[in-house]
């Protein structure tokens, strides 16, 4: 059996202490869900696993004021449920609710959640036979003229183009929300759109986090939109699936024009994609249904379909509009 | 028997599984256990050039590791038998074959040592997908009769399509598994098998000892389906592992090797062409499928005729039918293995001939009832096809439907629309042996052939020893799927209840028989045991035995060998065709813009002769209707032609339906007992669940669009 190294540090200087000590092989574990997965494909084969469960106080939600904080390790499900979350933030309970499933839910930490891989089948299947550039770097890209059905229509690479998979980065794409890390070189934020890479160069990095990192918690700022919201998504079927394309969508509507809009696509991109194109159609206007269309087009004007999910198009298209009339009817209250 | 419905009477496994008792083979536990891993091939196809073990060898715990040296290639088995599945071979016909399997103390050290076999080849080209076959097609001869050609030329209305259905995968919740144990020189397996007779005859004959040497116990199994309906390529080679290690060996086959070694459902081409006269009657028919098989697959290409040759009584019938080889590991036998796909294409060109003439679809049906089976003019026993369309046509609420498509719109602009789908399958029966000991100590003992593979086998037997029996119910153990305690026949092709109750009835009165001649006239007070008691008689015990209609001794010799005895297949018997029948009413709805497809609530009528046990019959309907659904709306198994196997193999990426994809189910029976099957009046419920069920849904689809969808799954891409 290959053994490996197990710790449970009780604070993030011990954390950060054992990863600089124990070298690249380590990796922090939080729920486990995405890590353990992977480490059974073959695709991580850590040394040293480091366990930030027993640090204290990492799994607040704190809902008082004008900005929302999740800590890294609040559950997926208790985030979906709680009730000031529900009604400031629909588009992020439902984005979490549509996730997984309520067993992984109940395991599953919102900053493991971030940083989740891909589910390219060329990348998670074989134990490695594919070429992969993400699995190992310049072997190839499989997808790239295979089975590309659930492969990105945004975003992509000549070297890559798998889809950014989470639901949840999506919807905090769509609230503007930051990230706090704490790291070897001390305490630093990043917007959310600044933490993901384009797979453009180095496809095997999809983020932008230093090795020792730790993630510490989200914060969302509270606003009319964010009330006024949905996360829309549309996959193979009801449950238990990943997106074949959704939308995030917040809104504010002044008497009978959009004030504020966000749209962020996920299942269709090579990371969280916010469809800046798509808000500035609707800004200023009246929304109807064919506006609504109209700016699901803008969100997908850039896109560049493979050989098999030209539809991710299409039904994006129709997903960014069935979000913005849902988001739509949020606001009259 | 009596004719009054029988309760509705709880599994007798119910609370064991729900409390995670039930033993599946796997959970034999040994003191001595080894645990196994196979290597699977990672080409396409070629040659394996050599099998580098050293760094298996050096993983703490590792055993052993067998490679092709180690298996003694398949002798020739009797004339005209099919050959056995080759144990570990140099020449890789498949992604994922299993070319080494490393034996450990652990299973973590199995899996790490099999990680650890570095395996080098010489490639071979190869083709893995229909369009890209290297061979022409083999035809085989298919039912034909009348003139189809003549009939078409004369019809006033003529339809003309092709339909595909893709390849699909089994995905029990039980994986695959093997344990053999050598002790006192004879070989013991325990595995999750629809047949042990067969596996037993299988493994003797591949380690080349004899059969009386090996016993088989299949204990329970987390689905058959047919998956487990023929043997599996490792068993003899976990078996063999057993036999040169001297303990006991425990091989559970990881989901994604179980993709690409146990059976799966073709890929499938079916073109079909229909011609009705100008009275509106079908009076022609050519249906030609083709589908994919492995380079020596067997699994026949034309028994996709079974139904659609006998549905409708069409007079005008040609039928033909042809492989194409590809590489891959062999399709075979999944759940209504030929009428799911078949029915799917039929029904839904009868769907479409009926549109062209204006009628109803159900009415439609119901004007070619018939009593005869037109491809061997033999009488149709009990058909109820017709009760099960009008019955389901009320209970669903047909009556009004619009014939045109795109009518049926909600206020949000949902698209509804409802389909019909119907089916025949085959009423077949197996000879089968049985013994019942009945004790004064309150025990009952009963032990035949037969495999619970979840189905509710027990149940049912039980249904009819209670019944016919004063027994306590709670102290009755039903053994099968043993061949320690009876001589055992492969359980498939829905003939498992209507094999096995009928010999189960038939002890029920022998003992009844044989306890009033022990009592011989005298009042004696209590149930069966107590009487036993008081007679100060510690058991009666009796043995029945029982073959299906136009069997004789012969049958049963071939019982005891562990060969295939069925009768019935395709519902012939020499005097009479029997067929279970069934009907499936989906209503469909399309989402308006975005096209997601949603299935609020279907209702299903069958006609499955006698209900032996009303709560497992429903759900295998309600199993059957899942299934097809889902098969139509998601299942897919992806092969990539670069690469060959299959890509998609897990349950994250192959998408079975989940609860949330599932609306009501209204299943009901007809319950009309057919006596020329068998005396209990069993026809079979399990694989005529499925039937026709992805047609009524894609009748649906095509009612609630307009878009007629001839290929499955129909996902969203289909209609946006
Ligand atoms: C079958 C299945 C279906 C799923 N379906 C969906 C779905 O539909 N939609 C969806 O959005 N998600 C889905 N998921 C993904 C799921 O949401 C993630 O696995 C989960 O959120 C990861 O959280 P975790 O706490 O378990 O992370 P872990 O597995 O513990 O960690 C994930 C990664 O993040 C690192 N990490 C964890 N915490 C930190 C931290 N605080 N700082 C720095 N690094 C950290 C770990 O080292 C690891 O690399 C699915 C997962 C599975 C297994
Ligand atoms: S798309 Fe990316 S993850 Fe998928 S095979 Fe290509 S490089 Fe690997």
């Amino acid at each position: 059996m290959r053994t490996i190294g197990y710790e449970r540090p009780e604070t993030l200087d011990a954390a950060i202490a054992a990863y600089s000590g124990s070298g690249s092989g380590s990796r922090y574990i939080a729920g486990g869900t995405t890590l353990y997965d992977l480490m059974k494909l073959g695709v991580e084969t850590p040394t040293h696993l480091i366990d930030i469960t027993a640090i204290a106080n990492l799994d607040r939600i704190e809902t008082e004021g004008d900005v929302t904080r999740f800590g890294t390790m609040a559950l997926m499900s208790d985030v979906a449920e709680t009730p000031a979350i529900r009604t400031e933030y629909p588009v992020l309970s439902e984005s979490l609710l549509k996730a997984a499933s309520q067993q992984l839910r109940n395991m599953a930490t919102v900053g493991g959640n971030l940083l989740q891989r891909t589910r390219c089948p060329y990348f998670r299947a074989g134990n490695g036979v594919y070429p992969c550039n993400k699995r190992q770097p310049g072997s190839g890209c499989a997808a790239l003229g295979g089975l590309d059905r659930s492969q990105a229509v945004l975003g992509a690479s000549g070297s890559c183009n798998a889809v950014s998979p989470g639901d949840w980065p999506v919807a905090l794409l769509a609230l503007d929300a930051r990230v706090e890390i704490i790291g070897i070189d001390g305490q630093r934020t990043l917007p959310l759109d600044g933490l993901y890479r384009l797979p453009a160069e180095r496809p095997e990095a999809d983020h932008n986090l230093n090795p020792g990192d730790i993630i510490i918690g989200i914060t969302v700022p509270k606003t009319a939109a964010g009330r006024a919201s949905t996360y829309h998504k549309i996959r193979d079927r009801e449950s238990f699936a990943f997106a074949l394309a959704s939308a995030a969508v917040a809104m504010e509507i002044e008497g009978a024009v959009v004030r504020d809009v966000r749209i962020a696509l996920g299942g269709v991109a090579t990371l969280p994609w916010r469809a800046r194109q798509a808000e500035s159609v609707i800004v200023g206007r009246t929304l109807t249904r064919e506006l609504a269309v109209e700016a699901g087009r803008a969100a997908f004007q850039d896109a560049r379909p493979g050989r098999h999910n030209r539809f991710k198009i299409d039904l994006g298209v129709q997903v960014v509009a069935d979000a913005l009339m849902i988001a739509a009817g949020r606001n009259v209250r | 028997m009596s004719r009054q419905p029988f309760p509705d009477l709880a599994r007798i496994d119910a609370f064991d599984k729900v409390q995670g008792k039930t033993k599946y083979s796997s959970d034999v536990p040994f003191p001595d256990l080894l645990h196994a891993m196979t290597v699977p091939a990672t080409i396409g196809k070629g040659m394996v050039t050599s099998i580098d073990v050293e760094h298996a060898l050096a993983v703490p715990g590792v055993v052993r590791v067998l490679t092709p040296h180690d298996t003694p290639p398949p002798p020739p088995g009797p004339q005209g038998s099919p050959p056995p599945p080759p144990m570990l071979v140099h020449a890789i016909a498949y992604r994922g074959q299993p070319v080494a399997l490393v034996v450990a103390e652990t299973l973590e050290a199995a899996i790490e040592g099999a990680e650890a076999v570095r395996v080098s080849y010489a490639l071979e080209p190869f083709a893995v997908r229909f369009e890209d076959a290297d061979a022409g097609r083999e035809d085989t001869e298919s039912p034909t009769f009348g003139d189809a050609d003549a009939a078409f030329a004369t019809a006033t209305t003529r339809i003309e399509a092709i339909y595909t259905t893709t390849a699909n995968h089994h995905n029990p919740m039980e994986l695959l598994s093997t344990t053999a144990v050598w002790a006192g020189g004879r070989l013991t397996i325990y595995e999750g098998t629809q047949g042990s007779n067969g596996l037993k005859n299988t493994v003797a004959q591949l380690l080349q000892i004899d059969r009386s040497m090996v016993d088989v116990i299949s204990p329970q199994i987390g689905g058959g389906f047919g998956q487990r309906g023929e043997v599996p390529r490792h068993t003899a080679v976990v078996a063999q592992a057993a036999r040169l290690l001297r303990r006991p060996v425990k091989l559970v086959m990881p989901r994604n090797q179980i993709f690409h070694n146990s059976r799966f459902r073709p890929h499938v081409q079916h073109a079909i062409k229909l011609g009705a006269d100008a009275n509106g009657k079908m009076i022609s028919a050519h249906y030609d499928c083709l589908q994919q098989n492995s380079r020596r697959g067997r699994y026949r290409s034309d028994w996709y005729h079974a139904g659609p040759c006998k549905v409708y009584g069409i007079e005008n019938y040609r039928g033909t039918s042809g492989d194409l080889r590809l590489d891959t590991h062999g399709p075979a036998q999944m759940r209504a293995p030929y009428e799911h796909p078949s029915a799917f294409a039929f029904e839904s060109a009868v769907d479409e001939l009926a549109f062209a003439l204006g009628r109803d679809p159900v009415e439609f049906r119901l004007a070619h009832d018939t009593k005869i089976d037109a491809s061997t003019g033999k009488r149709l026993t009990s058909r109820h096809l017709n009760e099960c369309l009008t019955r389901g046509a009320e209970q669903f609420g047909w009556t009004g439907r619009p014939v045109q498509p795109g009518t049926l719109k909600a206020a949000d602009g949902t698209m509804a629309g409802w389909g019909v789908g119907a089916g025949v399958y085959q009423a077949a029966m197996h000879p089968a042996i049985a013994t019942l000991r009945v004790s004064a100590n309150g025990v009952t003992r009963y032990a035949s052939a037969g495999h619970e593979m979840g189905q509710g086998m027990r149940t049912a037997i039980a249904q009819v020893l209670i019944a016919g029996l004063r027994i306590d119910p709670a102290r009755l153990t039903i053994l099968i799927g043993d061949t320690t305690v009876a001589p055992q026949h492969s359980t498939a092709g829905s003939w498992g209840t209507a094999s096995s109750v009928p010999v189960a009835v038939a002890a029920a009165e022998k003992m009844t028989a044989a306890l009033a001649e022990l009592l011989d006239g005298r009042k004696v007070a209590g149930n069966m045991h107590e009487q036993l008691a008081r007679l100060r008689r510690p058991f009666i015990e009796i043995e029945v035995s029982m073959v299906a209609p136009g069997q004789g001794p012969e049958h049963l010799e071939r019982l005891k060998t562990g060969g295939m005895a069925i009768a019935g297949l395709h519902g012939t018997y020499p005097d009479f065709t029997a067929l279970s029948y069934i009907a499936h009413f989906v209503e469909v709805h399309v989402e308006p813009h975005t096209r997601r497809i949603r299935v609020p609530r279907v209702v299903s009528v069958a006609d499955c002769g006698r209900v032996i046990s009303p709560r497992t019959a429903r759900s295998q309907v309600q199993g059957g209707v899942v299934w097809a659904l889902g098969a139509a709306l998601r299942e897919i198994s992806e092969t990539d032609p670069r690469y060959g196997g299959w890509l998609n193999a897990d349950i994250a990426e192959y998408h079975v339906s989940v609860n949330a994809d599932i609306g009501k189910i209204d299943v009901s029976f007809i319950d009309e007992p057919d006596f020329d099957a068998n005396s209990a009046g069993v026809k079979g419920i399990g694989e005529i669940a499925m039937v026709g069920a992805a047609a009524a849904l894609a009748n649906g689809v095509f009612h609630a669009t307009g878009r007629r969808l001839r290929t499955l799954p129909i996902r969203v891409e289909h209609l946006i």
